[in-house]
């Protein structure tokens, strides 16, 4: 185990991704709190779940959006757990509109929660990590839709772009406090939020265009994730890790 | 509070925050050149000094960097004019200008962050206190 003893704040934690991450920072020893909007059943199995593997988990209820959100959590574990080593900030939505149908609305929503969200919590972190500890790690989840875009996602493309610039100037500035600030870029990994879009181009057709031929899964996320939380991350800083099982590269093959 | 109480308590503090050694810290030692410290480190310090003397320092209070961000009126080829210096003392009534007066260059300003304006300026506020 890479993480004994270290804590955790994982937003978007009790579903998808962000559940992975979750479990995979568990088994490495790390207590993880996690932050989940809506989804209280999933929430309690999950921490039921990490406690019957014998690690821990909590779940803290919050929407990331909310600009309160992240200082009253980061607090609450601050209070009970003394600490903050990680922090992974996955919390994520889309709201796909063309952008001639797009309101204000759907643009607030997403930019809200995808980088509202992420700078909250990094806010919230920073002083703790930077000042006090003089240490500490956080992971941005992104997504390849930052740099290879698609038509109905210009609130989502551009949530993650400025979540991948976030990073990169956060890493400039915290890099002197031995606080490392990298992002994960997923490609199309099997989630409920991206049933629709998987749904709508049919999972044969995706997979022509991912060089491995699969779908990624929520733990080939959640590996890098636990990478750039962990010791062999400890000279990598400012990055966007993509993990897309080569979408990105643009090779479709017949 | 006594001088030699607020240097004890300053030093402690720039100790901490810059992990420098307690002889390193002299009341001439400039906190950029001699003791290391970067833009993040003087948040740092400001931080930890409100918790150690139980006191809100207002930001650009105790160092008013952006006094001089290319405001002509106060910079010029350089150098810091007439107007700027009059602004600067203003600003900073707890800083000794005398021997950046002789050349105040902008690049020179950093210069005036030292231990002794931190002890200067928190006598200033527990003074007044």
């Amino acid at each position: 185990m890479t993480l004994t003893g270290q804590v955790a704040v994982v937003t978007g934690g009790s579903r998808g991704i962000g559940k992975a991450i979750v479990q995979a920072l568990c088994k490495e020893g790390a207590k993880v709190a996690f932050v989940y909007k809506g989804s209280a059943d999933a929430a309690a199995a999950l921490e039921a779940e990490v406690a019957a593997a014998g690690g821990v988990a909590k779940a803290h209820q919050g929407d990331v959006a909310d600009p309160a959100a992240g200082e009253r959590i980061v607090g609450a574990v601050l209070a009970e757990w003394g600490r903050v080593d990680i922090l992974v900030n996955n919390a994520g939505v889309i709201r796909d509109k063309l952008f001639l149908q797009m309101e204000a609305e759907d643009w607030d929503a997403v930019l809200d929660t995808n980088l509202g969200g992420t700078f909250a919590f990094c806010k919230a972190v920073a002083k703790q990590m930077a000042f006090k500890q003089r240490s500490g790690r956080i992971v941005n989840v992104s997504s390849v839709a930052a740099d290879h875009v698609n038509a109905g996602q210009a609130n989502y493309s551009a949530s993650k772009g400025a979540v991948n610039s976030l990073t990169r100037v956060l890493a400039a500035e915290l890099g002197r406090r031995n606080v490392l600030v990298n992002a994960v870029a997923p490609g199309f990994v099997e989630t409920d939020m991206s049933q629709a879009v998987r749904n709508m181009a049919g999972e044969d057709n995706l997979k022509k265009l991912i060089p491995v031929r699969r779908l990624g899964k929520p733990e080939d996320i959640a590996a890098v994730v636990v990478f750039l939380a962990g010791p062999g991350a400890a000279y990598v800083t400012g990055q966007v890790i993509t993990v897309d099982g080569g979408l990105s590269l643009g090779a479709v093959s017949g | 509070m006594t001088r030699d109480d607020i240097f004890a308590k300053v030093r402690s503090t720039l100790v901490d925050a810059l992990n420098v050694d307690d002889a390193e810290v002299t009341p001439a030692a400039r906190l950029k050149a001699d003791l290391n410290a970067e833009s993040i480190d003087f948040l740092d310090i400001v931080f930890r000094l409100e918790r150690q003397f139980n006191l809100k320092i207002p930001r650009e209070d105790l160092f008013p960097e952006s006094i001089f961000s290319g405001d002509p009126k106060f910079v010029a080829g350089g150098k810091i004019t007439a107007d700027g210096l009059a602004e600067l003392q203003t600003r900073m009534p707890y800083a000794d200008l005398t021997e950046f007066r002789k050349d105040p260059r902008t690049d020179k300003i950093e210069d005036l962050f030292t231990v002794d304006l931190i002890v200067r300026y928190l006598q200033s506020r527990v003074g007044s206190a």
